[in-house]
């Protein structure tokens, strides 16, 4: 874990699909739940700046082979509210670019208490 | 000073329409056939869906009146944008329905709508004139009917058409656009039913490939709109192409002109080159501005190589999924206030008219 933990909000105000958007230090920061784990990404995103974090936690198509597709990566994804770049919320990565990463942060729980490392 | 050229007003349903819409079309809307659900707006569907959606997501309006306190919130008081030109959103599929007395009412009662929800509500709000353009005599009745009001500053149609914008088939709706004084407007827009012809080739297959191409029709209206002599007939009209792209224009003038030079006596009716019409007349807007990935000197070259100091407009798109921020907006840096503001107050005239003193001084600087 990087940094000071600070208190972010309850683990229980989180789920798949419902990611909570907190402010810490006067920056927004949108806190995830993926299979039980939780994570934090500035809700700014790289590309132009958009609120990232408001947009939808999904999966994504994936290539399955022989130009077919599949559905894969439940959960794991954010898509930028504003222009839907598809971005890894544990690694910050854009898919289409992975030039591209989002700031991310360490979280930590204490009983259902979340606390965001920067 | 930033004038927003492409600013979408939604509304909640359709159905808000239904008060404005003559008894007759009333029954064709709530009784007739509609491509989705109720209060869906009917038009002939296009070929292509958007697999997330058109509207940012942040963006999210439960009711009618969401629709204006957000893009007060999120757009015009963020931005601190002085005049967002109304751009409508399905209204201008009204383009793809064959029976043409149908499609001038719909628009039609769109635009009284628009008068009454939008552009009452807020004076940074100015109208386009929603038209049918595959019913001209009736576009230019529509034309005629409230290109008189001081809030409404262009005529609008969708760039999926029948035919060439330039067709003298359309020119009764330019007849009625110099008439009250007002531009021509395309917006990306009307691909299907009767507009037969949105890509060459043939129908792409998803829809991030076709979105980056369907500049290839407003090549087209602007190829035919100067071949055609919509710029000899009425010198004064401006044309205005709204989110074709932007990058493409000057390659196309460059050809236009060396081909123009052989064949001149094919249009003995042209007094200048194509590109000296483009300058004079036609103006386009910025967004979705292309993004080189090899460095922004490259647009820039290409920007200017299209007088883009002067015929470039800003469009932020609100609230699209491809907005572009004005304060992103990738310009040369001496560009800005031509494009934001004062290239527009040109174009809409009606703007300086209802404007304040400090608009009146950008356009004189």
């Amino acid at each position: 874990m990087n940094g000071q933990g600070i208190h972010a909000c309850k683990a229980s105000e989180v789920a798949p699909g419902q990611q909570k958007i907190v402010r810490i230090n006067n920056m927004p920061i949108g806190i995830f739940e993926i299979d039980g784990d939780y994570h934090a990404m500035l809700n700014i995103c790289p590309h132009r700046g958009g609120q990232l974090c408001e947009g939808p936690q999904c999966g994504t198509g994936i290539d399955a082979g022989d130009f077919g597709i599949e559905y894969g990566r439940r959960n794991e994804l954010v898509r930028c509210a504003w222009h839907g770049w598809e971005f890894d919320i544990r690694t910050g990565e854009a898919l289409a670019d992975p030039k591209m990463k989002a700031k991310t942060f360490d979280v930590s729980i204490d009983g259902d208490d979340l606390y965001v490392h920067m | 000073m930033i004038i927003d050229c492409d600013c979408h007003n939604y509304w909640s349903s359709a159905e808000v329409l239904l008060p404005y819409l003559d008894e007759y079309h009333r029954d064709y809307f709530t009784r007739g056939e509609q491509p989705g659900p109720r209060g869906s707006f009917p038009n002939a569907n296009r070929p292509w869906l958007h697999p997330e959606g058109f509207k940012r997501m942040d963006i999210n309006p439960q009711t009618q009146e969401d629709h204006y306190r957000v893009m007060k919130e999120k757009h015009l008081d963020a931005y601190s944008i002085d005049y967002a030109i109304m751009t409508g959103d399905e209204a201008m599929e009204a383009s793809t329905i064959a029976n043409p007395f149908y499609a001038a009412a719909l628009v039609r009662a769109y635009n009284d709508w628009m008068i009454d929800e939008w552009l009452a509500r807020d004076s940074r709000l100015k109208g386009s004139i929603m038209i049918a353009p595959q019913a001209p005599d009736l576009a230019a009745q529509e034309i005629r009917r409230l290109g008189h009001r001081s809030d409404m500053v262009q005529v609008l149609a969708s760039h999926g058409a029948e035919r060439p914008y330039g067709n003298p088939f359309y020119h009764p709706i330019f007849e009625a656009c110099a008439e009250v004084g007002l531009p021509f407007a395309i917006h990306l827009g009307g691909q299907g039913g009767i507009n037969t012809n949105p890509i060459a080739a043939g129908p792409t297959r998803y829809f991030w490939e076709t979105h980056a191409i369907l500049g290839q029709s407003a090549q087209t209206h602007v190829a035919s709109m100067i071949a055609e002599g919509v710029f000899e007939k009425w010198p004064e009209l401006y044309f205005i192409v709204i989110e074709c792209g932007v990058a493409w224009a000057a390659p196309i003038l460059w050809r236009l002109d060396a081909d123009y030079k052989a064949l001149r006596k094919e249009t003995p009716w042209l007094k200048m080159l194509p590109s000296e019409y483009f300058r004079r007349n036609i103006r386009f807007t910025t967004q979705p501005l292309e993004q080189p990935e090899t460095g922004v000197e490259h647009l820039w070259s290409i920007l200017d190589a299209m007088y883009g100091r002067e015929t470039l407009m800003f469009a932020s798109d609100y609230p699209h999924w491809d907005y572009d921020d004005v304060q992103k907006l990738h310009i040369p840096p001496q560009w800005r206030s031509d494009v934001l503001g004062n290239n527009a107050l040109q174009v809409y005239r009606r703007l300086r008219n209802s404007n304040t003193t400090e608009a009146a001084a950008a356009v004189t600087a």
